[in-house]
């Protein structure tokens, strides 16, 4: 039971990361709370699933996985969707607040707003029920006493993928040292002829896209809900804080830990009451190390 | 301005007093309340609950309507949420002046309405769903005032359906999973009592919250429970996610499953070939000419058979609130209380569903004749309580489209009553 909890944790906890990973890089980058964040995984996810409807499905499906090849396609058309969402959101409010100069409240603020209409706007065009790329059912296969489905696995790998990817991009390329300099010091950046607005939209592009894939990711083990992102948002925030603001490993880290300490919570909490782990975590974190795990 | 603002007031003064009582004489069409979700976990079921009230009333209103008007359905959407239900129940009774309420899917709504509203604006409540035996209770202790009925039969004939389909299929040591709310743990403790009656053992029992998007733990914990089978008390989306994490974790497939779960998109959200060992329960329709009548006035009107929670219910719910609405002396609450069960004097004449059925009932009433309305759901009478005792099925899935297994009728169900010792 207790191999079982901590396996369905680190599934969940993979999803939490690559969201987490979003948020600090948001934190640290962009400087402010960005409580819109997690719409990008709704309209990424839903984005997918625009994809997938109008092809009719996903294809056959590919050896144990629900899912045909049309899925990788699908995901490109969500990635797409949650960049194109984050750069017109950057476009027509960010950049003007940034301009005038607004506080970190304000654009608090802003996040909140454009998270209602990004939500509304998903449940406008899709209706309230729960969505499925594929309604296929897996059968679970009994790995050493526990129960994993290949969906899972894969949801894993891509998860792996996408973080080193991610690394890649912030050591290895010219817009990644730019990323790095701006969460730094912003003017000296600008000293030495960075250009903190375009690395202000990277940043936006890249946030959004993992976003955009842990949606994608939990549409695809769980079930698309234009409520997700809401329901995802505590997590994520508790992942981030808990890795310590501006770590990718520690984003990294603290998802997992959210997610087992959440599944763990059933051997000694009534299942309903899962959803205050995170709130709990958080709490914590503030209390005994505000500046989380890993953080400077 | 201060002229004017005068003059504007004193013009308003006369509408203000007598506004009311002009549109009380004026009121055509007479309004009707109708609770029901129409979105939410329940808005799969609620939304054909809701076209079926409605067809009640058109059937009503091509009879010549109540009191020389045409009824309105004034409906409202609760959501599946007791908040909200109120809010609606509220507004019908206090804005829109109904002087009836129909409907009211959810036995968690219809309780917070029937303390906190109906009773107290001395409104009747026709509930067509709400099944929990709280309401039995509350009635017994003369909380309800006689404001409460419904037409369908209270959840524990739906205990001692799920424990006839069980044991009948030789599951001997069955795992729950049930909704964490008044219905469902009221429910559980019938079936715990029943299941033990007929010799069998629950495992043990899970509950889970409604309207979240994945139930693994909750499948993980009664997968752990080791049944032989599991009984799932679920609303249906609710219920069919459980349903596919239950099968995809390895779950056996003896499932039995509520009456909320009796339809299609249930079968087409799991899939057909994981329920072919699958049964489950419902409020049966009793065979007959009314019945008969109300099945072929919904196929006429939808092009389908009414098969589905609260169809028949909810037209009899409307139709026999419309006819009581006729007997009445006036249009207020406390009269189409009363008169609810004139129209269901046993030496009346028989008034059937369907439009032509509904005018020879408002017409006898109208000569000042007695009649006795047999519904959709076949003959029924409110006891002291409101209450309907009912019959029950048992259903099966063959080949992917829901069919009958056995009927449970009227004496059996009784004879079973005394047997589990309710």
């Amino acid at each position: 039971m207790i191999a079982q909890l901590v396996v369905d944790g680190l599934l969940t906890g993979a999803v939490i990361a690559l969201g987490a990973i979003g948020v600090t890089l948001g934190l640290a980058i962009l400087r402010f709370a960005n409580f819109g964040y997690a719409e990008f995984a709704t309209v990424g996810g839903y984005g997918a699933l625009a994809a997938v409807l109008a092809y009719g499905g996903t294809g056959a499906p590919l050896g144990p996985f629900t899912f045909g090849g049309f899925m990788a396609v699908a995901l490109a058309a969500g990635l797409a969707a949650a960049g194109l969402m984050a750069l017109i959101g950057d476009w027509a409010v960010f950049r003007p607040l940034r301009r005038r100069g607004a506080g970190p409240l304000v654009l608090i603020f802003a996040s909140f707003g454009l998270a209602l209409v990004a939500r509304n706007l998903v449940l406008l065009a899709f209706g309230p029920q729960p969505e499925y790329y594929s309604r296929e059912i897996q059968i679970a296969v009994l790995l050493g006493g526990v129960r994993v489905m290949p969906d899972q696995v894969l949801v894993l790998a891509v998860a792996g993928l996408a973080l080193a990817a991610l690394v890649w991009l912030l050591r290895r390329t010219r817009i990644g040292l730019a990323m790095r300099a701006v969460a730094e010091n912003p003017a000296l950046a600008q000293a030495c002829a960075i250009d903190p607005e375009a690395a202000i939209r990277a940043t936006w592009l890249v946030t959004g896209a993992l976003g955009a894939l842990a949606g994608t990711l939990y549409g695809l083990t769980v079930q698309l809900r234009p409520e997700m992102g809401a329901n995802l948002l505590l997590p994520l925030f508790t992942a981030a804080v808990l890795g310590g603001v501006g770590s990718v490993p520690g984003a990294v880290i603290g998802g997992l830990l959210v997610g087992v300490a959440e599944n763990l919570s059933v051997l000694v909490l009534p299942t309903s009451y899962k959803a205050i782990i995170p709130f709990l975590i958080m709490l914590a974190c503030f209390l005994l190390r505000p500046k989380g795990l890993f953080g400077r | 301005m201060t002229k004017r603002l005068l003059i504007a007031l004193v013009g308003a003064l006369p509408l203000l007093a007598f506004g009311g009582e002009a549109r009380a004489q004026a009121a055509c069409p007479h309004k009707l309340g109708a609770v029901i979700p129409l979105t939410g976990p329940q808005g799969p079921i609620g939304k054909p609950i809701a076209d079926t009230a409605q067809l009640a009333i058109e059937h009503v209103n091509a009879a010549g309507g109540v009191k020389g008007c045409p009824i309105e359905l004034v409906l409202r959407d609760d959501t599946g949420q007791p908040t909200l239900g109120v809010d609606a129940a509220r507004y019908l009774v206090d804005v829109q002046k109904t002087p009836a309420i129909v409907g009211v899917v959810g036995s968690g709504i219809a309780l917070a309405i029937v303390s906190s509203v109906t009773t107290a604006a001395k409104v009747p409540m026709v509930s067509c769903c709400a099944v929990t035996p709280t309401l039995t209770k509350m009635a017994e202790d003369g909380k309800t005032e006689g404001y409460f009925f419904r037409t369908i039969p209270t959840s524990r004939v739906f205990a001692v359906a799920h424990a006839v389909a069980t044991t009948d299929r030789g599951y001997k040591n069955p795992a729950v999973i049930y909704v964490n709310n008044d219905f469902g743990s009221t429910l559980l403790r019938d079936l715990e009592k029943a299941i033990a009656a007929l010799g069998g053992k629950i495992a043990g029992a899970v509950p889970y919250n409604e309207n979240q998007p994945s139930y693994r733990t909750e499948v993980n914990q009664a997968l752990a429970l080791k049944g032989d089978a599991l009984i799932l008390i679920a609303f249906s989306q609710d219920g069919a996610t459980i349903g596919r994490e239950w099968i995809s974790l390895g779950g056996t497939q003896n499932l039995v499953l509520h009456n909320t779960l009796r339809s299609q998109d249930f079968i087409n959200a799991v899939g057909a070939r994981f329920l072919g060992k699958a049964a489950g329960i419902d409020n049966a329709q009793v065979a007959g000419p009314s019945v008969d009548a109300f099945n072929a006035a919904f196929k006429a009107k939808f092009n389908r058979d009414p098969v589905g929670p609260g169809l028949h219910t909810v037209y009899d719910s409307a139709a026999v609130t419309a006819l009581a609405m006729q007997q009445a002396r006036a249009l207020d609450g406390t009269a189409i209380r009363d008169a609810l069960r004139l129209v269901q004097d046993a030496a009346g004449e028989v008034v059937m569903p369907g439009a032509e059925g509904l005018k020879k009932g408002l017409d006898a009433i109208k000569a000042g004749r007695k009649v006795r309305y047999v519904g959709a759901t076949g003959p029924f009478g409110f006891d002291k309580n409101g209450d309907v005792s009912g019959p029950a099925l048992v259903w099966k899935i063959d080949d992917g489209k829901l069919a009958t297994d056995k009927v449970i009728d009227l004496e059996q169900m009784a004879a079973l009553f005394r047997r589990i010792g309710y």
